[in-house]
């Protein structure tokens, strides 16, 4: 279900995205209801490959069969999305491959609340529910990276397949992120 | 009430064909025998009841076709053999000895109705032993021992049959008394009535299988200790007749308590009991075309300390439950039911379309005269607290509450067992989360259980159609299809205790299941999704109230999977390095990462979703697929009420999984889930300077430390040492692991509603060869 719900925050051009201030914590004692949730950890994209790398499976297509261990620059070892743009069978499609890397972060919170005041007065009139997105204060990227190129297929197994990689990014260190990303509904549901 | 009556009946009745005659003896003859062996009868009998009717009020329970029988001939007597003696403190001992045995009923109903419960049939044989002798204080006292052996208990209905195979009941009680003294006043008026005091009752069973069609469901056993106090008066809830119940039932705390399923030789477990159960006013009543039950309370507690899934080496913890289910007349909320004889079918007509053809073929050949029960049901469950502790670490699920009402039909049938539910409308919720001990303040938190489907909080309204079949994938075990139909649902996802967050309202939720099969095995419980197809359809995702909160527009999800597979197995992630790569503590700290044990306890879950290409389904009775749709600026016929499919769409169509190559591959990898669950300390690090919500000040990172394990008070620590940070928050800690080969999209399209057909965005989506880790703690914030 978190899943789902992930997948309808992504997917929201007309949502109303605020990034705020941080409240001030006699303004957080008004915030009325409970708690959420607080989460801390990582995530790891194709430490080690793939399921599509597995050699020691008959049915791995041979394009795809590669060493992974972490030390691993094959480029099959990652994921792979391929969007079609275009007008389908006719155009090529917009690829970000090999992506792998580390994200690791402490203290993104989820919640909801209610805003009725603050806000420099406009929480009295906002008087409404939000789902808050609370940043952590820091977030860890180790050996993130992804290719942008494009692709004559979807698959590398497709017939025909050919891909011209566009550029190469890879992202190590910290970034730090403050305040909380307010969500709510609005307009004519 | 006619209780008497009916002991005298069945007392009549067996004496009228039991071929025993005795000589008086004389009383210098008795003066010879004392100190001898005692008392000797042999009795043969075969026993034959048309009807035999307990009489309530007027209205009659009919058990018709009663006989007692030899096993191998039903027109042959069974025999028994009594020896009776006098102890030397006056207690009269009696040892019984009852050879293979047949007890049949076929039919049982209420005043004649047209329709029965089914006939039964018990094959059994025994030896009881029990003393008796009379009190001081008046009454009756004494000890009980019995031992049932080679039995068979068959349930038939409409000529098909389950039973319970080669059971085996052993059971003792150290002592136990028997007066007429007991004292009721909850009536507003004084009864007395009789007493019954057990202490020390010991019991054990086991069956050979719980069959169907000669397969399997799978084998049950369990072990129990008890102590108990009953008061039986007479008159029940309604009219001046029927019987009323209390109890009090302490289980008495015994390792050796258990309780067990097994299938094809490996078990699910759940043993080292104890608790207790008081129930307050249980009444039955004969009325004039059911049987009804109910009770004004029923409190107790239950914990389990050792609960095993199929690996005995590893336990997944412990868990305590206590619950109260109490009538509540402000409300009109009761615990009641009302058993039926025969099918009782839902009036289709007032069914969703959804369901109704569905609930029509389920019920098809079924008349008035049907065999089987039919169960009308009230409950109202005034809170419930549930812990899990896993290596000592305590979560508890708090302020559980629900109520509702059901009707329910069960009857065997070919090679199944059919449940139909029908109006089951009700209430739940869950009002948060307390970590470490229950008298932990509430917070919120249950929304972790949305990673299992389950909702904090529920309106509901279900129609519900299943038929269990025996064997699963190998050998025993259990298969399920059915038909659910969820009616303008109200579904909790993120809600506060005065239920204001995040709620799917006004939800139809379809729901079909084909060869769904439940299998213990070595490593856990697997449960295989055979087929499954759905769509839910959510009116309005609101932020706020369930009634009038800002409405996001409508969320609708269509499902469509074959061969998905949901797995749990014991022992949870083991030792953990969060956010780094290493295998010792060493490693991990010195790669920036943080080392965490979190112990032997736990359990791990596996998810298989295999999503299939949009198709017909196996029995084609539908066209699925899979498709997310998110639909806003809808017109309204009404104020607040909005007409779905009059606005913008986005929609995600045709999304499924593959092996690799394309829609055209096999699916046998999908989307895998495989989830390890702890409950362990977790790190929460204060988020800005100053004085927190509660009042307490500490700096930006420092970490929230509890003060000491009651966990009631806290302060922010800079660097807490090693015995600080066992007085870390609990939480949920869960390592999970996502992979796919090949998740395809066929495309992303766009309606607006002026044209007919959506226009697609992207032809196509194709992600490939994921494999994400994730080491999260997931901790309850307030």
């Amino acid at each position: 279900m978190i899943k789902k719900i992930m997948i309808i925050l992504c997917f929201m051009p007309t949502f109303y995205v605020f990034a705020l201030e941080p409240l001030a914590e006699d303004e957080l004692q008004k915030v009325l209801g409970q708690g959420g949730v607080y989460l801390s950890g990582d995530i790891t994209i194709n430490e080690n490959g793939g399921p599509l790398n597995d050699a020691s499976d008959a049915s791995t297509p041979a394009i795809w069969q590669a060493n992974c261990s972490g030390a691993s620059t094959n480029k099959r070892c990652g994921a792979r999305i391929a969007v079609n743009a275009g007008d389908g069978a006719n155009s090529g499609w917009l690829v970000l491959d090999n992506i792998r890397g580390r994200f690791s972060f402490e203290g993104m919170t989820l919640k909801t609340r209610t805003i009725n005041d603050g806000f420099s007065g406009d929480g009295v009139l906002f008087d409404n529910d939000v789902l808050e997105i609370g940043l952590p204060n820091k977030v860890s990227y180790g050996d993130v990276s992804y290719t942008l190129a494009n692709s004559s297929k979807a698959r590398p197994t497709d017939v025909g397949f050919n891909q011209t990689d566009i550029l190469n990014v890879k992202v190590d260190g910290d970034v730090t992120m403050r305040g909380n990303l307010l969500l709510f509904p609005t307009g004519t549901p | 009430m006619n209780c008497n009556k009916l002991i005298l009946a069945i007392i009549a009745s067996s004496l009228s064909s039991v071929s025993v005659s005795l000589e008086r003896l004389s009383d210098s003859t008795l003066s010879n025998v004392q100190g001898q062996s005692g008392l000797t009868i042999e009795q043969s009998q075969l026993l034959n009841i048309d009807d035999l009717s307990y009489i309530d009020d007027g209205n009659s329970l009919n058990i018709q076709g009663l006989r007692i029988s030899s096993q191998t001939d039903v027109n042959a007597s069974s025999s028994q053999r009594y020896l009776l003696d006098i102890g030397a403190d006056g207690a009269l001992s009696i040892e019984a000895t009852v050879n293979p045995t047949q007890l049949h009923i076929d039919a049982i109903r209420i005043n004649n109705s047209v329709g029965s419960f089914g006939d039964l049939t018990l094959n059994f044989e025994s030896v009881t032993n029990f003393s008796i002798k009379g009190m001081s204080t008046g009454g009756l006292e004494g000890s009980f021992a019995t031992g049932i052996s080679n039995a068979d208990l068959i349930w038939q209905t409409n000529t098909h049959s389950m039973s319970f195979e080669d059971i085996a009941f052993n059971a003792s009680i150290d002592s136990f008394t028997f007066e007429y003294d007991a004292i009721d006043n909850t009536k507003g008026f004084t009864r007395t009535g009789l007493a019954f005091g057990m202490d020390n009752f010991d019991f054990s069973f086991s069956t050979g299988a719980l069959s169907l069609a000669g397969v399997s469901l799978g084998e049950l056993s369990g072990d129990l200790a008890l102590s108990a106090n009953l008061q039986v008066f007479g008159g029940g809830r309604y009219g001046t007749q029927g019987l009323t119940l209390h109890s009090q039932v302490s289980i008495l705390s015994d390792p050796t308590n258990y309780v067990k399923f097994t299938d094809d030789g490996n078990s699910l477990y759940m043993g080292n009991f104890s608790g207790s159960l008081n129930v307050t006013n249980l009444t039955l009543d004969v009325e004039s075309g059911h049987l009804a039950m109910g009770f004004d309370q029923l409190d107790g507690a239950f914990n389990a300390g050792t609960i095993l899934i199929g690996d005995s080496s590893r336990p997944i913890g412990s868990v305590e439950l206590t619950f109260l289910f109490n009538d509540d007349d402000l409300n009109g909320r009761y615990n009641r039911f009302q058993l039926y004889p025969g099918i009782r079918q839902p009036d289709f007509n007032l069914m969703p379309t959804g369901i109704k053809t569905y609930a029509e073929n389920f019920y098809s050949g079924m008349t008035p005269a049907s065999e089987g029960l039919s169960l009308a049901t009230q409950w109202n469950l005034a809170n419930a607290e549930v812990a899990y502790i896993d290596d000592g670490r305590r979560v508890v699920f708090s302020g559980i509450e629900s109520y509702g009402s059901a009707n329910t039909t069960i009857d065997v049938r070919d090679q199944k067992i059919a449940i139909g539910i029908s109006d089951l409308k009700g209430s739940y919720s869950i009002d948060g989360l307390k970590v470490g001990n229950d008298s932990a303040q509430l917070q919120g938190g249950a929304e972790l259980l949305l990673a299992l489907e389950v909702y904090q909080a529920m309106d509901f309204d279900i129609d519900g159609f299943t038929e269990i079949t025996a064997g699963g994938v190998s050998g025993g075990g259990i298969r399920i299809n059915g038909d659910y139909y969820f009616s303008n649902a109200n579904i909790g996802l993120s809600v506060d205790e005065n239920d204001n967050g995040i709620w799917a309202t006004g939800v139809n939720y379809d729901i079909h299941l084909r060869d769904i099969t439940f299998d213990v095995e070595g490593d856990g419980i697997q449960i295989n999704r055979g087929e499954q197809w759905s769509t839910m359809d959510v009116a309005n995702l609101r932020w706020g109230n369930k009634t009038d909160g800002r409405s996001l527009g409508r969320i609708k999800l269509e499902r469509f999977e074959r061969n998905s597979l949901l797995a749990i197995s014991p022992g949870g992630a083991g030792e953990v390095c969060v956010g780094a790569a290493a295998v010792s503590a060493v490693t991990c700290g010195a790669a920036g990462g943080r080392w965490e044990d979190r112990g032997e306890q736990g359990m791990t879950v596996s998810l298989k979703a295999a999503f299939s290409d949009a198709g017909t389904t196996t029995d084609g009775s539908a066209q699925a697929r899979n498709r997310f749709t998110w639909e806003n600026n809808r017109s309204e016929s009404s104020p607040g009420e909005y007409i779905n499919d009059t606005g913008t769409q986005m929609i995600f169509d045709n999304y499924s999984t593959n092996d690799g190559l394309g829609t055209s591959d096999t699916n046998s990898y999908g989307l895998q889930a495989n989830l390890n669950i702890d409950v362990f300390e977790t790190k929460v690090l204060k988020k800005t300077d100053g004085v927190d919500a509660n009042g307490i000040a500490g700096d930006l990172g420092e970490e929230l430390i509890y003060d000491d394990s009651s966990r009631n008070s806290y302060t922010y620590i800079a660097t807490p040492n090693e015995a600080q940070k066992t007085l870390r928050p609990l939480g949920f800690a869960v390592q999970g692991n996502v992979s796919f080969k090949e998740l395809n999209i066929d495309s992303v399209q766009l309606k607006h509603p002026d044209v007919v057909a959506p226009q697609a965005v992207f032809y196509g989506v194709v992600m490939q060869n994921l494999n994400l880790t994730t080491n999260l703690t997931a901790t309850p914030i307030q």
